[in-house]
């Protein structure tokens, strides 16, 4: 574990960071689902929003992540990164969720990689958001930006329909099909995003809506999810 | 961006502060309407005056048992956190206990400032979950069980890792016990021979006596956490329980 290059499988390396099981508080995460669904969407919705965001806000995320990745292997600092990032995020919840769950990544990541130089890096940062910090992963263990791309559209596809299934009576085999309905969906985010190695050429392509949920969802009592 | 440049120690340790430095992190776990929650509310009711308190809720739909414990006005609303857990409240307590620890940290962070005491003591609620639900020792430094006579005389001794590991069983609402035809000394005397001599705690808010001997275990297990003698224990799941150890 001292040697995070150590010939793991870039392949193995992706399952770890894609498992659900990973320790980094996912469960408390819908994708703004729960809000959108109290404010009306209903089951047959689901696989569009899945794909709505994936177009927006993911894609934002996805290529925060691939342009981060680009300035930890090439040792540049990712500050810059993280500003794009937040412009690009107008939202104050979406962002502090992110800024949190990229702690919760980075409390693992500290205890599995310590030593690796992109985890030193962003664990430096007083709050970088979620894509930075996968991106210390990804740098440290040799992920490719592609990969990293797909594992920030998936984990997002994931976490909205595993949501569903909490929150709506659905069969979780429907659930899975709309997972692999979405799949080519992040195939064509991740070639698009991959190759991008500036901030500046980080897409602004927000969701108004999504946005508003999520500010509405932070203002919320009676939750089941953090966001 | 001028406010993410600081530097700080980066997130290694699996707590921001380790040993007795830090609070006391209790938890209290047992079955949906056991009392988990009032027994909170009591412990802040008894403790406030001496120690510094804290409290992490995890509700099924979160705020539910902060707010009980906010409207109790037992303790600064500032000082009880809620934590989401998406429908997984054993997964919260066990398997991936970083919102919980997270929150644990935040709370003591913000009472660590020099103009403020630190905290002694946080209490991290389970939401009410099933029989075989207890908590990490990663997250918690000791745990409280909690059931109640309404829940049937036959649970405690029906066992499971919480009632026959956890650091203390409370059978709860003993003065219930004759309006649901529980004998509740015998379910105490059952619990304690199901926990092979750990404690038993028969309680009922009515008798102050009972409300002592818990808030006595308690500053016991906080002596036992700042002289560095309190190594967590696992109750759960299943496994067979053979460390060699005394109980208060």
């Amino acid at each position: 574990m001292t040697d995070a290059r150590e010939a793991i499988h870039r392949d193995l390396v992706l399952m770890l960071l894609a498992d659900a099981r990973l320790p980094v508080a996912g469960h408390t995460q819908s994708a703004t689902l729960e809000p959108a669904l109290r404010a009306g969407l209903g089951a047959g919705d689901v696989p569009g929003y899945v794909t709505t965001r994936l177009r927006t806000v993911t894609r934002v995320e996805a290529a925060t992540a691939v342009v981060a990745l680009h300035h930890l292997a090439a040792g540049l600092d990712v500050g810059p990164v993280e500003a794009a990032w937040a412009a690009r995020t107008p939202s104050p919840a979406m962002r502090a969720t992110s800024r949190s769950q990229a702690r919760a990544f980075l409390r693992l990541a500290g205890r599995l990689w310590p030593e690796t130089a992109p985890v030193l890096a962003v664990s430096a940062y007083r709050a970088p958001c979620r894509a930075v910090a996968l991106a210390a992963a990804a740098a440290s263990l040799d992920l490719e930006p592609a990969a990293l791309a797909r594992l920030v559209g998936y984990d997002d596809v994931q976490t909205a329909c595993s949501a569903a299934l909490k929150l709506l009576p659905l069969d979780p085999a429907d659930v899975t099909g709309w997972v692999v309905g979405a799949l080519p969906t992040v195939d064509r985010l991740a070639g698009e995003v991959a190759h991008l190695t500036r901030p500046e050429e980080i897409p602004a392509c927000g969701a108004p809506q999504i946005e508003a949920w999520a500010e509405t969802h932070a203002h919320t009592t009676r939750r089941l999810f953090s966001a | 961006m001028p406010d993410h440049t600081h530097t700080h120690p980066h997130p290694q340790s699996h707590s921001a502060l380790s040993g007795p430095a830090r609070a006391l992190r209790l938890g209290v776990c047992g079955p949906v309407g056991t009392g988990k929650s009032s027994l909170i509310a009591l412990l802040c009711r008894e403790l406030a005056s001496e120690l510094e308190l804290g409290v992490v809720t995890n509700d099924i739909y979160t705020d539910e048992d902060a707010r009980f414990l906010r409207a109790a006005g037992v303790l600064d609303p500032a000082r009880i956190r809620a934590v989401e857990t998406g429908a997984c409240p054993h997964t919260a307590i066990r398997d991936d206990i970083t919102a919980n620890l997270m929150a644990a940290e935040e709370l003591e962070a913000d009472y660590a400032g020099a103009d403020v005491p630190g905290l002694d003591l946080v209490m991290i609620e389970s939401g009410g979950d099933n029989l075989t639900a207890t908590f990490s020792p990663a997250l918690v430094d000791v745990q409280i069980f909690v059931l109640d006579v309404a829940g049937g005389g036959d649970v405690a001794r029906k066992g499971g890792p919480g009632i026959e590991r956890a650091d203390l069983l409370v059978v709860n609402k003993t003065d219930l016990a004759i309006h649901v035809g529980v004998d509740a000394g015998l379910m105490v005397t059952e619990a304690a021979a199901a926990r092979d001599g750990r404690p038993v705690l028969g309680l009922t808010r009515t008798e102050q006596a009972t409300v002592d001997q818990l808030t006595a275990w308690v500053r016991a297990q906080l002596a036992r956490h700042r002289t560095g003698d309190l190594v967590p224990q696992d109750p759960g799941p299943m496994a067979a329980h053979s460390h060699d150890h005394a109980h208060a």
